[in-house]
C-alpha cells in the first residue's frame, strides 16, 4: 500500500519535472494568433480598445494580452521580444537603445496626450489655480513645503513622484527642471501606474503630482501652467493647438519590422478605427480622418 | 523498502536542489553589480538606475516594517494560541484553527487593497498626518498578515505538550497561569519559534501589500526610528523595478543583489533565533 503511494508519488514528481524540462512554446500558427502588448498606463487604455475591437473584427482566431507596468517595461518587453508590441509615452532614452540596438527599436506615434500638473481638488478650490514651473521644481526640491507659500490653505504639500522609468515622470522632469532624470529631494511618495498615483492624490487633501490628460477628474484637478504673465489650462484644445508646453507622443514599439498579425493590428491603431478610440480614450488622434 | 528509502532520499535532494540552485543563481546574477560597487551597494543610500546602487535604504526598509510586525503581533498572536489551546474546548478550538488556516491562505493583494482602502486613511487620520502610506502602516498591514500563520502554529506547538506536564504541574498546586508559563510553553518554545521565524519570513519575502502602503521612497527616515515616514522594503523595490529590467544589464545585477541580501537576511534572522532559543532553554 504505503510502497504503490510512494511509486505514484514519484512518478508525478518525475512528471513535473519533465514538465518543467520541456514546455512546449505552441506551434507557429498558434504563436501567431496570440499577440502581447505590454507596457505605459496611458496608453493603455487606446490599446486595450483597440484590441477589443480588432478581436471583434476578426471574428475570433486571435487573441490580445494587454498589460501595464509603465513605459520602461514596455520598451524592455519589446526590445527583449517579452512582448509583441511595447507602449510608451516618452522616447526611448539613448540608454535604451544602447541596450536594444539590434534588432533595433522602432517608434510608432500613435496619439498626442499632454502631461497635467495636477492636485487635490482641496487645494485648487481653495485658491491654487495655476503654478509656475519655477514653483512646481521649488516643491519637488523640497524648498516650498506648505501650500501656504503659493497663496494655498495652511497645509503641508504631500509631494507625490514616479518610479523613474514612467514616461509621464520623464517628460514632466524634462519640463520643469530640463532634465528627464531629475532628483526630486521633496518627494513624500513614489507611485507607479496613472490608475495608483490618481488614487493617492485623491486619498489626500494636499497633494501635487503628475498624470497624463486623460486621468484628470473631480478629485484630481488639473492646473494651470503660468508662463509669465499667461496661465495655459490643460485642455485638449489647448494641446491640439501646441500651446500647452508639457505634450507627448503616445507611442507603439516594436522590435524591427512588424509582421503578419502584428502588423495588422498596428495598421488597425493608427489607422481611422484606431485613430477615433484614441479620441475617445481622451487622447488626440496623429493622423486625423 | 529499499526503493521506498531510494525514493524519500530523492526527493529530499530536489528540495535541497532547488534552493541551492536558487542561491546560486542569485549570487552569479549579482556578481557585476558586486564587483562593481563592493561596499557601496550594501552601504549606499542612493539608487539610481543607469547611475548608482545603494541597497541600505531598502535594507532598512525591511527590517524596519518587519520588526514594527513583529512587535504588533506577536502579544496578540501567543496569547491568542495560549487561549485557544488551554482554554477552549476540542470543538472550539477546531473552529477557531480551521479560520486561522482559512485566513493564512489568503493572498498578499487582497490585504494590499484594504490596506489602501482602509488602514493607510485610519492611519493618517488617528495620528494627524499629512499622508498614512508609511512604515507603520506597512508594519501594521504585515502584522495582520502573518497574525493567523503564528497563531496557528504556535498553537500547535502548545496543544502538543503531552498532558502529563499540565497533570503534573497542577497535582504540585501550581495555579493555570504558572502551570502555563513554566511548563507548557517552555515545553513548546521551539515550535513557537519556529512559527516566528515562518511569519517572518513571510513578512520579509511580501511584496504586493507592502508595495502598496509602504510610500515607495528610496530613503532612510530622519530619525531611522521614525515610524511616519515612508520608506521602501526589498520586496516592494524588486516589485516595483524588476519588471523594467528583466533579465540583463546592470540594474537587472543590483536588483538580483536585494533578492541575495534578501535570502541572507531571512537566513541569519533564522540562524540568530536558533541560537537565542539554545541559550534560552
Amino acid at each position: 500500500m504505503k510502497k504503490s503511494f510512494f511509486i505514484s508519488l514519484s512518478a508525478t514528481v518525475l512528471w513535473l519535472l519533465t514538465g518543467i524540462a520541456y514546455s512546449p512554446n505552441g506551434n507557429a500558427e498558434e504563436k501567431a494568433s496570440r499577440i502581447t502588448v505590454v507596457g505605459s498606463t496611458t496608453v493603455l487604455p487606446i490599446a486595450t480598445r483597440a484590441a477589443e475591437k480588432f478581436v471583434e473584427k476578426k471574428n475570433g482566431g486571435i487573441s490580445i494580452t494587454v498589460n501595464g507596468g509603465g513605459s520602461g517595461v514596455g520598451i524592455q518587453s519589446a526590445g527583449s521580444g517579452r512582448a509583441d508590441i511595447g507602449m510608451a509615452s516618452r522616447n526611448i532614452t539613448p540608454r535604451e537603445r544602447k541596450r536594444f540596438q539590434n534588432p533595433g527599436l522602432r517608434v510608432l506615434p500613435v496619439g498626442r496626450d499632454a502631461v497635467v500638473c495636477v492636485i487635490s481638488s482641496e487645494v485648487y478650490s481653495a485658491g491654487v489655480q495655476a503654478l509656475s514651473k519655477e514653483q512646481i521644481g521649488d516643491i519637488y526640491l523640497g524648498k516650498i513645503k506648505n501650500w501656504q507659500e503659493l497663496g494655498g490653505p495652511d497645509r503641508e504639500i504631500v509631494v507625490i513622484d514616479k518610479e523613474r522609468h514612467r514616461g509621464t515622470r520623464h517628460v514632466f522632469m524634462k519640463y520643469v527642471f530640463g532634465n528627464e532624470n531629475a532628483r526630486t529631494p521633496g518627494a513624500r511618495l513614489v507611485t507607479g501606474s496613472n490608475n495608483e498615483e490618481q488614487t493617492k492624490i485623491a486619498q489626500s487633501d494636499s497633494a501635487i503630482g503628475m498624470l497624463s490628460l486623460a486621468w484628470i477628474n473631480d478629485d484630481v484637478v488639473g492646473v494651470g501652467i503660468r508662463e509669465g504673465d499667461e496661465i495655459i489650462e490643460p485642455t485638449l484644445e489647448n494641446v491640439r493647438r501646441n500651446r500647452f508646453p508639457i505634450a507627448r507622443d503616445l507611442n507603439l514599439i516594436v522590435a524591427g519590422e512588424p509582421l503578419g498579425r502584428v502588423k495588422e493590428f498596428v495598421e488597425f491603431m493608427l489607422g481611422p478605427e484606431g485613430q477615433n478610440i484614441v479620441a475617445e480614450s481622451g487622447y488626440i488622434p496623429v493622423h486625423p480622418n | 523498502m529499499d526503493f521506498f528509502r531510494i525514493s524519500t532520499a530523492f526527493m529530499a535532494l530536489i528540495s535541497l536542489v532547488l534552493i541551492a540552485g536558487l542561491f546560486a543563481f542569485l549570487v552569479l546574477q549579482s556578481a557585476p553589480v558586486l564587483a562593481g560597487q563592493q561596499w557601496s551597494f550594501l552601504l549606499g543610500q542612493d539608487w539610481w538606475a543607469g547611475e548608482v546602487y545603494g541597497a541600505l535604504p531598502m535594507i532598512y526598509g525591511s527590517l524596519m516594517v518587519t520588526g514594527v510586525a513583529l512587535v504588533m503581533v506577536l502579544p496578540v498572536a501567543i496569547g491568542g494560541a495560549v487561549f485557544t489551546s488551554e482554554f477552549l474546548s476540542p470543538n472550539q478550538r477546531l473552529w477557531v484553527k480551521a479560520m486561522m488556516e482559512l485566513f493564512a491562505g489568503i493572498p498578499g493583494i487582497i490585504y494590499g487593497l484594504l490596506g489602501v482602502a482602509l488602514l493607510a486613511g485610519w492611519v493618517k487620520d488617528s495620528f494627524g498626518l499629512i499622508d498614512g502610506n508609511t512604515i507603520l502602516t506597512a508594519g501594521l498591514l504585515l502584522g495582520i498578515m502573518i497574525l493567523p500563520t503564528i497563531l496557528t502554529l504556535s498553537e500547535d506547538a502548545l496543544h502538543a505538550v503531552p498532558g502529563q506536564y499540565r497533570d503534573t504541574s497542577l497535582s504540585l498546586g501550581l495555579t493555570k497561569l504558572q502551570m502555563i508559563k513554566s511548563a507548557v510553553i517552555p515545553v513548546a518554545l521551539p515550535g513557537i519559534a519556529g512559527a516566528i521565524f515562518l511569519g517572518l519570513g513571510r513578512a520579509m519575502g511580501e511584496t504586493i501589500a507592502v508595495m502598496l502602503v509602504i510610500g515607495g521612497l528610496d530613503k532612510i527616515a530622519e530619525p531611522w526610528y521614525d515610524l511616519f515616514a515612508p520608506a521602501q522594503s526589498i520586496a516592494s523595490k524588486l516589485g516595483r523595478e524588476a519588471a523594467e529590467a528583466i533579465g540583463s544589464g546592470q540594474q537587472w545585477s543590483a536588483l538580483m543583489a536585494l533578492g541575495l541580501i534578501l535570502f541572507l537576511l531571512v537566513m541569519i534572522l533564522t540562524f540568530m533565533g536558533n541560537l537565542l532559543l539554545k541559550r534560552v532553554r
